[in-house]
């Protein structure tokens, strides 16, 4: 059984930047609507606290959808969860095989097309050989890209890239799915898709992490949701609750 | 497939068996890092008309130019020099590049690091394999040399195998450590990038350490990295280097892992925080 268990976990992220403390004794650095009320400084470091006393527990079935306003921590807890970021106290236990789709590119190398890009990920992840022509016709189907493929990854918009991401991330059903903003890129129809390939996956009964602003995309994608704000967690529950009490918090 | 981590556990590293876990997981990934990186080399070649090449060609132009300089400055004649400081820089230019880019490894693929959860030995093996596909490239000098006779071929040529596997194997503890130091404590990367320009000249490339005057032989004997040149370039001239050069290169390569080692275990865990 795949799960998540995030016990009273703070991550503190540490700013190496010689002038940073400088910054934070200026009056106007207090004022900064965007998380201001967590930093403070260890010693000569600057630190963020970018989660703090976070607890969520998440089994097989769960779509969370994490809110929040920008600057919240709703990147670095999926980042804590894929093991990007170590906690700084508390506990992050994650049983069963991560696939982290973060950021904008997913491509490893930006001159190389479309196809090699894939063809290097089935490398560096394992999948099987026998299956990548299969796996390959899967990706060609679900991203339309066509004749982009054979261009480099370089010159692709930020909608290519969502699509590119998605199916390169879903194409072998991971236990744990994170997803970050990015793939908000992506259109109306792509998001179909996308919605359409989550219901899948999900019936075979995985958890997926996903960061969205957008509250329709995550209305339709999630089952869940975790409110956070100054990287606390605010709510933990039903999607639409947590839609309206981020409404609120505006 | 568990994964837990907590304030005190290294990033998906288990406590007991730490390094040998380690070990064998770099190697079971070397050969991805090698479809990596000859993917770059391949993009390399697409974006110039003849990709790494360029860098051989360079080479070649260093080689010439300094054999000039170097028979009339320093004496001998030119046939006789350029075997030896060609070989010279080809081994120079794969330490330089181990040592130099090295540093970067990790910081040049910040985005990458922050993204996704592959292992971080995968960052390692494409920048050495890059390397050694450039050095791969640089070795049809060499048969140039044996072609105009420049260079004599014997059985001694073949110590030069594990001369270059040593030399490779010990680039990638090098880039490992200087890729999280030098993530972490930026100036690190300008001061190594001074000090290898320095050791260009205090490292017999351009000048035969035979003829280091009495009792200043301590300039070589102390510099390590000759101890690298000498077993690739002594066999390829035909010389077999003193036992000496390989017990000094093998002490090298264990304090090498290391400190490697110690630097991973220290420093991965707060990777993302640096990059």
């Amino acid at each position: 059984m795949s799960h998540v268990r995030i016990e009273d976990v703070s991550v503190r992220i540490p700013v190496f930047e010689a002038n940073a403390l400088r910054l934070l004794r200026m009056p106007s650095f207090g004022r900064a609507k965007v998380g201001a009320s967590n930093v403070s400084h260890a010693g000569a470091l600057f630190v963020i606290h970018a989660l703090s006393n976070i607890d969520l527990v998440l089994e097989e079935g769960d779509r969370v959808c994490i809110i929040g306003h920008n600057g919240a921590g709703k990147t670095t807890l999926l980042r804590l969860v894929a093991g990007i970021y170590p906690p700084s106290s508390g506990r992050v236990e994650v049983e069963g095989k991560i696939m982290a789709l973060l950021g904008q590119n997913l491509a490893p190398n930006p001159d190389a097309t479309g196809y090699e890009n894939i063809k290097l990920i089935a490398n560096l992840y394992d999948w099987p050989k026998e299956r990548l022509p299969e796996y390959i016709r899967d990706i060609e189907e679900f991203t339309e890209l066509g004749e982009y493929l054979s261009l480099p990854a370089r010159i692709y918009s930020a909608g290519m890239h969502a699509r590119l991401a998605f199916a390169v991330a879903t194409i072998q059903v991971p236990d744990v799915l994170l997803i970050d903003e990015s793939i908000g890129a992506g259109d109306a129809h792509f998001q179909e898709k996308a919605r359409t390939r989550t219901e899948e996956f999900i019936s075979r009964a995985k958890i997926m992490i996903m960061a969205s602003h957008a509250s329709d995309f995550a209305r339709t994608m999630c089952n869940k949701a975790l409110l956070l704000a100054n990287g606390r967690r605010v709510f933990f529950g039903d999607i639409e609750e947590g839609l309206s009490r981020y409404a609120e918090l505006r | 497939m568990l994964q837990a981590l907590d304030a005190t556990t290294g990033a998906a590293m288990p406590h007991s068996g730490a390094a040998l876990w380690l070990g064998l997981r770099t190697v079971r990934n070397l050969r991805k890092g090698l479809t990596w990186a000859w993917l770059d080399t391949v993009c390399q070649y697409r974006r110039s008309k003849i990709g790494p090449l360029w860098e051989t060609v360079n080479v070649l132009v260093m080689t010439l130019g300094i054999a000039v300089v170097s028979s009339a400055v320093i004496g001998g004649t030119m046939t006789d020099l350029i075997a030896y400081i060609g070989l010279g820089i080809i081994v120079w230019s794969a330490i330089t590049a181990q040592i130099g880019e090295g540093t970067t490894a990790f910081v040049r693929n910040r985005e990458y690091i922050l993204s996704s959860n592959l292992s971080i030995d995968f960052y390692v093996a494409r920048m050495s394999f890059r390397i050694a596909i450039t050095f791969c490239h640089h070795l049809i000098l060499y048969v140039l040399g044996v072609a105009l006779g420049l260079i004599s071929l014997h059985w001694i040529t073949l110590l030069a195998v594990p001369g270059i596997l040593l030399l490779f194997i010990n680039g990638f503890w090098a880039i490992t450590l200087l890729a999280l130091v030098c993530a972490r404590f930026r100036d690190v990367e300008l001061i190594v990038r001074n000090l290898l320009q320095l050791a260009f000249f205090v490292t017999p490339i351009f000048w035969d350490y035979r003829r280091v005057l009495t009792g200043r032989e301590y300039i070589v004997d102390y510099n390590v990295l000759f101890y690298f040149i000498e077993i690739v370039r002594g066999p390829l001239l035909g010389e077999v280097p003193p036992l000496r050069t390989y017990a000094v290169v093998l002490a090298v390569t264990v304090i090498g892992y290391v400190l490697a080692y110690l630097a991973y275990r220290r420093m991965r865990r707060n990777l993302a925080f640096f990059v």
